[in-house]
């Protein structure tokens, strides 16, 4: 029989009969008055119909209502099949009044064109009432049947569950192929087994808690796209959800607390389409036996808790990824902050700032030559980073970030980190370095350490750091090596000038720079900025008097300046050559080596310095000046006393030796005197 | 050298005109910053050099400021010295801005102000948006006039504020008549329709500040020369007269005429031979083919590409001399 396919799920139907007969041996008789009726019904049709099919005849006798057939049996067929009655494709568009049946238990009425269920509250033994294929619209009329205990109300257009309060024992309930939105009062049908609310209008599934011995729910063809109540099923054990609208596992997340299922389908889904559909499904359903209807084996679950494991390393690794950019994205922002405050005001800010030390720093420090900048324990580094998230205020002050091959410094704190022990491999990789939001005389200090610290560095590149003046290229020269110059027009205002790359490509051409702002250097280029420059090289190597030279250099050039000066030759231009010597020495053309770069805050230490002495040299030399005068003076007297005194000399003289005898007389006296 | 007058002086006052003074405190200044070094060579020797390079004119490289300005003749020195390193760019044909020209002074003189230079390209751009480029004998002379006779501008400024507004600074006022005895300069709407004073007075002013001026000042027949030929005159125009005046310029003896301005013989010799040597460096270097101008960036005035070859003549034997040895 018809019903049977559709409850095919080992379903033990009370009802024990024998096969049931292919014929029923029903009679109908139709009153006759029925031709008031709103015609849809003619005696003839209905005997050539079913007397065709079934060759049993029906007699529908008048009643007293006007508009309902009434069904009779003859009396064989009562007792033959009691509790049965088939009044399938009888063309039925109402529910006939069925007399003197009230122990039928099976009624089937598929196939026809019911409106309304009516007529049968009197069958209160009914258990089996199937109105599959009929036009009903609303579920009515079984308020009485207590003991129905299959519902097949499939393929009508019934846009709503209700008045199913009294049918308390409800087993199986089908509703599919009709027009209901949305699930509501089962909730009271705790013995209901089977739910089938295939192709409806649902658009998301809830409300099923009191459906305590719900075994299979079938919600395939409809438009769900979110499952909720289902582990509030402790015995469902088969869902069918196919040819949904369900995208995310999340909608239907809890069917990972569902201990009971075994059995699901989610085919003809979005879900289904996803890459990581088997396995998340597999990973959050250890429960199941069978998707799609097919059997999940071991070695499936095996592949997918090591997938579902993968993806995970991969969301936490891709989320800790975005954490950290944003962190140093308002690090940076901070930064760019403070250093316009810099900028903009003259006067220093005081240095009280705090500063997020070990989070910030070992977070970003690469250990270990590995790409990703992370040490190993997961969970305390997730809880560090979102605290130290959290706690970022705006007094973070500077970044440092090493990726691959390029060392970045935000922040004129960040210079701190030259001072760290970095380990061999991560700082040999490291061929670019960035300077971002640091004053340039403040990077000088630290270049020293720069070619110590990362001797592969080749590349430089300078933003916001405020270099102003060609001078301060020359700090560059104490370098080993650069390759290559980047200096951004942001913050860095040299780069208006006209000349910069050709003054940085004569005082660093012992680098042999390849690229400066990205562009390629040429041979044309070294010519120009040798012409333009040159002599000044000249001037600041052969003019300078030899004292000042060595001052200038220190004492690093002084044997190499020793050692060119004992070559210089009469030829003055060969002072400047390449000397292998000397470049393996020194490293850079000797002649511009005097073209130096003190910081402004040096300089004027210096000054400040040679002040003292200056003073000294003053009073020195005040008092030389004034001995020499003096010295001076008395000479001019003793120039204009001195005829005078001469005379005066030559007169005495003269007189004392007029008198012969008593000069010798004198004299001799006078040796006496002596003894 | 030995005119009597020289004799006529007291003594500080000799040696202050001379300043004698100041190169001897700078001497022992530098003799005891670098004592370690100076010391193993010999004082002597320190002190033949200090002076002599006095004497070239190198003594100011890299010097700070003050001791730059503090001699006449240091700031002669600084001004050839400039002109001597930075003579290539304006052969080049380049024009650079106020700042531009600043930073190159500074590569001579770390701390040089920036006041000077810009008052310095004022003289140029009259007092035009200070952004305007100039060409390097325009900047070149007017900062000479700027540098070496700072302290006399600053008194010629006052005096021409003071005619401006109608004071005469020749006025004697004598307290015991009443205002007619005052010479004074008619109503000031008078002078204001007119621009700037009247050449005759001002050269006059000139001459009586030159007489009492113990900063060095140009000599007043020049400037007369300089001002013959205007009735009237801005200071502006002062300014621009002065720094054009070839007369001044050679007076002055730092710089060569402004037709000279670019020749140097001796030092083009000198730059030929270093960019052969910088261009024999880079030739074992992998090289593109040439581009002119590839730095992308816009030369403000391109002349002829130098292209020299250089002269087969003297720097030649030194090549071969050391290609060997290496």
């Amino acid at each position: 029989m018809d019903f049977q396919a559709e409850v095919n799920c080992g379903l033990h139907l009370v009802i024990q009969t024998s096969s049931l007969p292919e014929k029923n041996k029903v009679e109908f008789r139709l009153n006759k008055e029925t031709s008031s009726f709103p015609g849809r019904l003619l005696q003839h049709d209905l005997e050539r119909n079913y007397s065709s099919r079934q060759g049993d005849h029906i007699n529908l006798v008048s009643s007293s209502m006007p508009s309902f057939p009434i069904l009779q049996r003859s009396s064989e067929e009562k007792i033959l099949y009691s509790d049965r009655l088939t009044l399938e494709r009888q063309k039925l568009t109402v529910c006939p009044i069925i007399d003197g049946e009230e122990h039928l238990r099976l009624l089937n009425f598929q196939h026809n064109f019911i409106t309304r269920i009516q007529n049968i509250s009197n069958l209160q033994r009914l258990i089996f009432l199937d109105l599959y294929d009929n036009q009903i619209e609303e579920i009515s009329g079984l308020s009485t049947l207590r003991s129905l205990r299959v519902l097949l109300l499939g393929k009508n257009r019934i846009k709503k569950i209700s008045n199913l309060e009294n049918l308390k024992s409800l087993d199986v309930l089908d509703l599919h192929g009709n027009q209901i939105t949305k699930i509501e009062n089962v909730n009271h049908l705790c013995d209901l087994r089977v739910l089938n609310l295939a192709r409806n209008l649902l658009s998301h599934v809830d409300n099923l808690n009191g459906l305590d011995s719900l075994t299979e729910l079938n919600l395939r063809h409809n438009q769900i796209t979110f499952v909720r109540d289902v582990d509030n099923l402790p015995c469902l054990q088969r869902l069918f959800l196919s040819f949904n609208n369900i995208s995310t596992f999340e909608s239907v997340c809890c069917l990972a607390d569902s201990t009971s299922l075994s059995d699901i389908t989610f085919d003809g889904n979005p879900i289904a389409q996803e890459s990581w559909y088997k396995h998340t499904i597999l990973q959050n359903m250890m429960q199941l036996r069978q998707l799609d209807m097919k059997r999940i084996t071991e070695e499936e679950r095996r592949m997918a808790s090591v997938v579902a494991k993968k993806e995970e390393e991969k969301k936490r690794e891709s989320h800790k990824q975005s954490l950290l950019k944003e962190k140093k994205r308002l690090i940076i922002n901070n930064v760019a902050r403070k250093w316009d405050l810099q900028q903009n005001r003259i006067t220093n800010i005081a240095t009280n700032q705090e500063r997020k030390d070990s989070d910030s720093q070992d977070n970003s420090q690469n250990d270990g030559g590995t790409m990703s900048a992370f040490p190993e324990e997961t969970g305390s580094l997730d809880s560090g980073l979102t605290s130290a998230l959290q706690g970022l205020s705006v007094t973070d002050t500077h970044l440092v970030e090493v990726d691959g091959d390029t060392l970045s410094l935000y922040g004129s704190g960040a210079l701190e980190c030259l001072d760290r022990n970095w380990s061999v491999q991560t700082a040999g990789m490291v061929t670019t370095v960035s300077f971002t939001f640091i004053e340039f005389d403040e990077i000088v200090q630290v270049l020293p350490k720069l070619k110590i610290k990362f001797p592969n560095s080749l590349h430089l590149k300078f933003k916001e750091t405020n270099l102003v003046m060609l001078q301060q290229f020359n700090a560059l020269a104490q370098l080993r090596r650069v390759d290559q110059l980047t200096v951004d027009p942001q913050g860095n205002p040299v780069v208006n000038f006209t000349l910069w790359k050709y003054y940085v490509l004569f005082r660093l051409s012992h680098f042999s720079m390849q690229k400066i702002n990205g562009t390629e250097v040429t041979q044309n280029d070294m010519i120009m900025a040798e012409r333009l420059f040159g002599i000044l090289a000249h001037v600041a190597s052969s003019e300078l008097p030899q004292y000042r030279l060595i001052s200038i250099l220190g004492d690093a050039r002084k044997k190499q300046f020793r050692y060119l000066l004992e070559t210089k030759g009469k030829k003055p231009g060969i002072v400047n050559e390449e000397n292998n010597d000397s470049k393996r020495l020194v490293g850079e053309n000797t002649n511009r080596a005097t073209l130096n770069y003190t910081t402004r805050d040096f300089y004027n230490e210096k000054l400040e310095e040679i002040k003292e002495k200056k003073k000294f040299c003053k009073t020195y030399i005040e008092d030389l000046v004034k001995e020499a005068t003096e010295i001076n003076m008395k000479n001019e007297a003793l120039q204009k006393l001195w005829p005078q005194m001469f005379i005066e000399l030559v007169r005495d003289a003269v007189i004392e030796i007029r008198n012969k005898n008593s000069y010798m007389k004198i004299c001799l006296q006078q040796i006496t005197d002596q003894k | 050298m030995l005119s009597p007058e020289r004799l006529a002086l007291p003594d500080y006052e000799y040696l202050a005109q001379r300043h004698v003074l100041t190169y001897m405190e700078d001497a022992v200044c530098q003799l005891l910053e670098n004592k370690e070094d100076i010391s193993q060579y010999g004082i002597a020797r320190f002190f033949t050099e200090y002076f002599n390079s006095v004497c070239q004119g190198t003594h100011i490289l890299f010097r700070e400021f003050s001791f730059i300005q503090a001699t006449p003749h240091n700031r002669a020195s600084f001004l050839r010295a400039f002109w001597r390193c930075f003579r290539t760019v304006g052969k080049n044909g380049d024009l650079l801005t106020m700042r531009e020209y600043h930073c190159l002074l500074q590569l001579l003189c770390p701390d040089f102000p920036l006041e000077l230079t810009q008052k310095a390209a004022r003289i140029v751009l009259m007092d035009d948006a200070m952004d305007c480029l100039m060409s390097f004998s325009d900047f070149l002379l007017a900062f000479q006039i700027q540098f070496y006779y700072s302290e006399f501008l600053e008194s010629v400024a006052a005096i021409y504020q003071d005619l401006l507004s109608g004071k005469n600074p020749n006025t004697v006022i004598v307290p015991t008549s009443s205002s007619g005895q005052h010479r004074q300069r008619p109503a000031l709407g008078e002078a204001s329709t007119l621009e700037g004073v009247e050449a005759s007075l001002f050269c006059q002013c000139l001459e009586n500040l030159c007489d009492r001026h113990k900063y060095s000042c140009p000599p007043p027949a020049l400037v007369k020369e300089a001002l013959s030929d205007v009735q009237r005159l801005t200071f502006c125009g002062f300014l621009v007269a002065l720094s054009k005046h070839n007369g001044i310029n050679q007076a002055l003896g730092a710089l060569p005429d402004k037709g000279d301005l670019m020749h140097d013989p001796a030092m083009d010799a000198e730059l030929e031979r270093l960019v052969v040597r910088s261009r024999l460096h880079r030739t074992s270097r992998q090289h593109r083919a040439e581009e002119p101008g590839a730095f992308g960036f816009q030369r403000r005035d391109k002349p002829e590409a130098p292209e020299t070859v250089p002269s087969a003549s003297a720097p030649t034997p030194c090549l071969y001399r050391w290609e060997p040895r290496e």
